[in-house]
This record gives C-alpha cells, structure tokens and sequence, in this order.
C-alpha cells in the first residue's frame, strides 16, 4: 500500500470522533477572561476541575425535568436559548458570568454566588460539553460541589421537555456539613427555580419533576484535604480584607502614576 | 448523521468480566449499559474490564453513566479498568478525571493482568 495514496492515507488515519467539536480540548487548569469590575474574580484561574469521583461527600443525582407543554419552541431553541440567557434564568442573588465567547466547550464563566447570612462565594466553573440539545458545566477545586451539571431538551410524545441534571458530591467536609444542614435542599431547590423560570419565560406555567437519588453514600476521607482550596472560606477572608484594601486604594493607585 | 445504538456484550477473560461496547454511549445506554454490568459480575469478579474499542460517541450523560457504574462497582468492592480508548477519549478521560479512578490500558491483555489496583 503506497502512503501517497491520498485514499489509502485517509484510511489509514484516525477518524476524528463524531462528539470532538463538542468536547473542552486540553484543559489542566481554567484561565479566566476579562471579568465585569463588578465581579469578585477569585478562586477560578489556575484551579483544575474536579468531577464526581474527586469530592468528600455523599454522591447525588439530581434530576430536574420540565414539560414546556403548549409552548411552540424546538429542543434546540431551547438549548440556543438558555445559552445566550443563561444567568437570566438564576435565582436572584447569584450572578454568572458567561464567558466572551458564550457557553461553548473549554471556556470558563466566572459565577458570584449568594450564600446564607448575605455571604458571597466567587467561584468558576468550565463548559465542558456543549452541543445544539445539551451543554454541561463541570466545577473547579474549591466550588461547594465537585461534579458536573447537565441541561438538556428533548422531544417526548410530541412535547419539549426540559431537563437538568447533576452528578455531584461536596469538595470537603466543610461544605458537607452545610449540605446536611439545608445546603442540599437549597441546592436542589436553586435548580428547580432554574427550570420554572426557564418554563415562565417561555410562557409555560411550569410543574417540574425533582428526583434526587444517593448514588454512593460513602463519603471519601482522603480528600478532607480539598478544604484547604474552599472558595467559601476564600471569599470570606477576602471579604474582611475589603475595608483594608479600600484605605490602601489611594497610595496603590499613587505608586500606579494614577490620579 | 445518526450513529450507531449502543450495544453491550460480556464474557469472561481469566475470571475477570469484560464488557465489549459499541455505539453512543448517551443517555439511551442507562439500562443496557447496567444490565451488561450486572451480568458481568455474576460471577463476582475481582475486575471489570470496559471494552471502548467500538465505541464511537460519548456525551456527557454518556460520562455521567459511566461514573455511576464506576461507583457502583466501588460500593461492590470491584475493580474497573478500560482499554480500547482512542486518543480522543483518553482526553475526555483525563479532563473529567475518570482516569484518576480508573485504569486506562492499551489493549485487552494489559488490563485483565494488570495487578496494581487503581
């Protein structure tokens, strides 16, 4: 077989695999864009994504689904849709910010989220998989929960229905304990808000489906050690250091050469 | 271009369960994928060996499914390897981290004898 048989060469190379385009590509740890001034931009550059397998805690599967019934809109609107207005759809109190680029695989979205006793947790979080129905964001060291998150929509018996999902344990005992003391119930509730106001906005008067299921009810010891990157403690002690850092403003900028 | 519905065969390779895949692997694999995995620990094998040689898409429900038959076979104190995975793949191993948990082997004889747990 000659190797400048164009045909013969085409054969003899790997095929790309069908899913490629939709996949991060070479991703060890997240670099963060340009942010809003407005942003608490912390524990997201630098960091690695950590999935189900690398947290403490309990592993859930949480599955939220909505049917959009009488709403005349495509699986694939929806997805076009909830990419472009994705932090419209939070709950308030929580901000996203989507990367320059939008969800589209390997970026990185900054996300501001509001905490018990008006605390603020500045984390990220990586657009691992993304394509025209589905796209799926996978957290970095440091975030509440180790794991990823997938919305996507899909025609059932002639109705686009909406669905959430997430595989996820806690990062450390920290955030272990808050979810035993309300935090997964929040949490589970943050996402059902999501779906009904996904469905609102679309002009459904939503009824969502919330299934939570204990994939693996061991919590993994060895990694009590991710509490030393917790992004809540992080955020908290950079809080405290805000009215410090407003005093130094004038002789930081001073040395800057700025007015 | 649809692809090609995921398919699951098992049999035995030195007292270890393999389970030969082929297909997508998405959210239509759950219950074939689960009942391949139970029929390979029947016999309660030390090791279950994951066959992606044929595979030729993942989403990441696909992924998800996997994890949780990862940690299922966890919870069974069971072992599972994989071999078969194309460049492609082994990233997608490498950036969800399934590979910090599971052995990535370059063919079928590596990962059956294989000896160090991972």
């Amino acid at each position: 077989m000659s190797t400048e048989d164009p045909v013969a060469a085409e054969e003899a190379a790997p095929a790309a695999s069908r899913d490629a385009a939709y996949w991060a590509k070479n991703v060890t740890t997240l670099k963060l864009g340009e942010v809003p001034a407005e942003a608490v931009n912390l524990n997201v550059t630098g960091r690695r994504v950590v999935g189900p397998v690398q947290g403490f805690g309990k592993m859930w599967q949480k599955t939220m689904r909505v049917e959009l019934r009488g709403a005349d809109v495509s699986p694939a609107e929806v997805i076009k849709l909830w990419k472009a207005e994705f932090q419209r759809f939070w709950p308030e109190r929580n901000w996203f910010y989507a990367p320059l680029e939008g969800i589209a695989p390997g970026e990185v979205a900054l996300l501001n989220l509001g905490l018990p006793g008006r605390m603020k947790l500045s984390t990220g979080v990586l657009v691992l998989y993304a394509d025209d129905e589905s796209f799926t964001l996978m957290t970095p060291e440091g975030h509440m929960l180790a794991g990823w998150i997938t919305f996507s929509a899909e025609t059932s018996g002639g109705v686009t229905v909406v669905q959430i999902q997430a595989l996820e344990r806690t990062n450390d005992p920290l955030y272990e304990l808050g979810y035993v003391f309300g935090g997964n119930r929040l949490n589970s509730r943050f996402w059902v808000q999501t779906a009904e106001n996904l469905a609102r906005h679309l002009g459904v008067e939503p009824q969502v489906e919330s299934q939570v299921v204990c994939v693996d009810r061991r919590r993994q010891w060895r990694k009590a050690g991710n509490i030393s990157k917790n992004a809540a403690v992080r955020t908290f002690v950079w809080t405290l250091g805000t009215p410090v850092r407003w005093l130094r403003r004038p002789f930081t900028r001073r040395r800057a050469g700025q007015p | 271009m649809p692809g090609a519905e995921f398919g699951a065969e098992v049999r035995s390779h030195d007292s270890t369960g393999v389970i030969d895949l082929r297909g997508e692997i998405n959210l239509g694999a759950d219950q074939a994928l689960l009942a391949a995995y139970e029929r390979a620990a029947q016999d309660d094998p030390r090791t279950v060996v994951l066959n992606f040689a044929s595979v030729d898409y993942i989403n990441s429900t696909g992924i998800a499914l996997i994890v949780g038959l990862l940690a299922r076979a966890r919870k069974e104190h069971r072992t599972v390897r994989a071999f078969g995975l194309s460049e492609h793949y082994r990233q997608i191993f490498a950036i969800t981290r399934l590979s910090d948990f599971m052995g990535i082997y370059a063919d079928e004889d590596s990962a059956v004898t294989a000896t160090v747990s991972t």
